[in-house]
């Protein structure tokens, strides 16, 4: 009973991806329908996995499934950021395709089936089941992304991003096959055994590994392999770009935390590597960030600057009594906030996204002063403000990193959060600073202002939550 | 012994057909070179005792999808004027040539590692679609069951890219 209940968010959303998949074909059915329906599907997969929360690991169908699938508190809070996710782009988008008239019911069919992957990619503990969940999940992001097929910039995005994409599958199975040739298996919980065992197929392991990390890397953005990530979430629309970032970052930050955290001597023999990963990645994220004047470029590249905050949680994890929770809380706080953000430009961004630069957003608080107000908390809790989610999330890995014995990257992650500010304040300031240009109007629905609404009150809500606890 | 010589020259031509994919301008000979590869990949397949797979590689790849991919160049009749003018293109390679190859030696020096052994043949009934059957549907029933997802969000969006429109009224 235990596993079907743990089961039961996959269920729901598949069901619901499936159902979309047939009313698409009905030509009464409207657009907006559908965002209703993938609203509630996503919200009641959200308050299945709540309520049946989770205890300790403990393997899905374990006869079925050969033990492939594992749920944990761990898989349970990064399967509630990824609904949460889909819930505030199916409401986003929403509002954004009232304006932006390329929308078809397929659309959020795809979403659905993109959460479908990433719930399967966060409690996979095998690497096959593993490749297949995360092609399901980046299929469906490909698809997302060049779904407005009039729009140059997004065909160029989907093209760069699917060969890149099929680039890290690539690494992928070959690791996958390394891995295999060296421990003759694919599951976690055997590749542990076999790694403590040293046996002469060391070499092949070590490959494999190094492989499959630069899969993942690609896939959470890291430092030599960012250089996709600034341009495919320009190309695509302002709801699947906040999607991308939150909801696909936190399913590869959850299978890169299980894959690390399978056997501590994996884990502390990859830490130095991890280490420069992590730094280059908070540098170079900030240095290309000052420079962007697009709104959506900056995000971006800060996207990446947290991926290497989330790399340093990755460090400092103890892989012999694996929670994550340090990762789970930023995640959450990182995904409310971008979401906040993205789903403010879904409706603020105007038709064909016209107001995109610093400059566009000028003025906004003269003209419309809770919207300013919401982006500017989203804002300070990304750059790690108090009383934020953001604030919160940070200290969490800073302690995590300093009783890892890693000081240095805890200092670190303090000297790039200053520079981060240089790029959150800069809009904050075009925002409040200067005289209104444009009257912001928006025509959408009001649907997106209430889901920023509700994500301030979730930055707060996340932030206050460990200390009233 | 023969089997030795066998892998080399299935080697050496599954990695001539992947070069020539790379280097060759024309799609049409690009995609028939990939056949080549298609093809030495199926015999090295078969040099495994993989008969299944060496049969659907044979059927599947270097048949249905190589022909449907040679059915869309046709169909498109590219000319070697459409072709884009790829200026540099060598220097490329030569910049891609050395970016991997500290990798390739990486993986050579793996390879390397590895002990010595000589090549069997494992037992009756290895590889058939029977012992595959069973191995996939008892020990690898979760990932066969959501590649069918895979394969669903992939028709689903080949619909959505390329088919016609029903855009919100």
């Amino acid at each position: 009973m235990h596993d079907f209940l743990s089961f039961l968010p996959f269920l729901i959303i598949g069901a619901g991806a499936i159902l979309l998949m047939l009313l698409s074909a009905f030509e009464k059915i409207q657009v907006e329908i559908a965002s209703f329906v993938s609203m509630g599907f996503f919200g009641a997969a959200f308050f299945a996995q709540l309520l049946v929360g989770c205890g300790p690991e403990a393997s899905l169908f374990a006869k079925v499934f050969n033990g492939m699938l594992v749920s944990s508190n761990f898989t349970m809070v990064a399967g509630l950021i990824i609904l949460g996710c889909g819930f505030f782009t199916a409401v986003s988008s929403h509002s954004y395709f009232k304006v932006n008239l390329f929308c078809t019911l397929e659309f959020y069919c795809i979403m659905m089936f993109a959460a479908c992957g990433m719930l399967l990619l966060t409690m996979a503990q095998e690497l096959i089941t593993a490749f297949i969940a995360l092609e399901i999940m980046s299929l469906s992001i490909y698809i997302l992304v060049g779904y407005d097929r009039a729009n140059v910039t997004a065909t160029e995005a989907i093209l760069k991003y699917l060969i890149l994409g099929a680039f890290a599958g690539a690494f992928f199975t070959m690791g996958t096959a390394l891995i295999y040739g060296g421990a003759a298996t694919t599951k976690f919980v055997e590749i542990s055994t076999a790694i403590s065992s040293g046996s002469a197929s060391q070499p092949l392991l070590l490959a494999g590994v190094f492989f499959v990390f630069v899969a993942l890397l690609f896939k959470a953005a890291a430092f030599p392999f960012h250089a996709w990530v600034i341009d495919v979430y320009e190309g695509a629309s302002a709801p699947v770009t906040g999607f991308m970032a939150t909801a696909l970052k936190t399913a590869v930050f959850a299978v890169f935390a299980n894959f690390l955290a399978l056997s501590g001597e994996l884990h502390s023999g990859w830490i130095t590597f991890l280490f420069w990963v992590s730094v280059l990645t908070m540098f170079g994220g900030n240095l290309v960030a000052i420079g962007q004047s697009s709104l959506k470029r900056m995000l971006a590249a800060s996207g990446i600057v947290h991926s290497g905050y989330l790399l340093i949680a990755l460090v400092a994890i103890s892989a012999d009594h694996f929670t994550g929770s340090a990762i789970g809380y930023y995640l959450a706080a990182y995904a409310v906030s971008t979401l906040g953000i993205f789903a403010a430009l879904s409706y603020l961004g105007g038709e064909g996204e016209k107001r995109a630069t610093f400059d566009d957003f000028k003025g906004l608080a003269k003209v419309r002063p809770y919207s300013a107000a919401a982006i500017t908390v989203f804002l300070l809790s990304m750059a790690g403000i108090p009383p934020t989610a953001g604030f919160m999330g940070k200290f969490y890995i800073i302690t995590s990193a300093i009783s890892a014995g890693q000081t240095a990257l805890a200092v670190l992650l303090v000297v790039s959060s200053a520079f981060s500010m240089w790029y959150y304040l800069r809009l904050i300031i075009n925002m409040y600073f200067h005289e209104a240009e444009d009257s912001f109007e928006s025509i959408g629905s009001p649907l997106a202002g209430a889901g920023t609404l509700a994500l301030v009150v979730c930055v707060f809500a996340i932030g206050l939550y460990p200390i009233v606890l | 012994m023969s089997a030795e010589w066998l892998f080399y020259v299935f080697s050496v031509l599954s990695v001539l057909g992947a070069s020539g994919l790379v280097l060759f301008r024309h799609p049409m000979s690009g995609a028939m070179s990939l056949i080549v590869t298609m093809i030495s990949l199926a015999g090295l397949y078969a040099l495994l005792s993989a008969k299944l797979i060496f049969v659907l590689q044979l059927i599947v790849y270097a048949g249905a999808i190589m022909s449907l991919i040679l059915f869309i160049i046709m169909f498109l009749n590219i000319q070697t004027i459409d072709l884009p003018e790829e200026k540099g293109r060598f220097y490329y390679l030569v910049g891609g040539i050395i970016l991997i190859s500290p990798i390739a030696s990486f993986l050579i020096k793996v390879v390397k590692s590895l002990p010595g052994s000589e090549a069997t043949i494992v037992g009756s009934g290895f590889g058939g679609v029977k012992e595959v059957g069973l191995v996939l549907f008892q020990d690898w029933l979760l990932p066969f069951e959501i590649v069918s997802l895979l394969l669903l969000v992939s028709l689903v969006g080949a619909v959505v890219l390329a088919g016609k429109r029903r855009l919100n009224k």
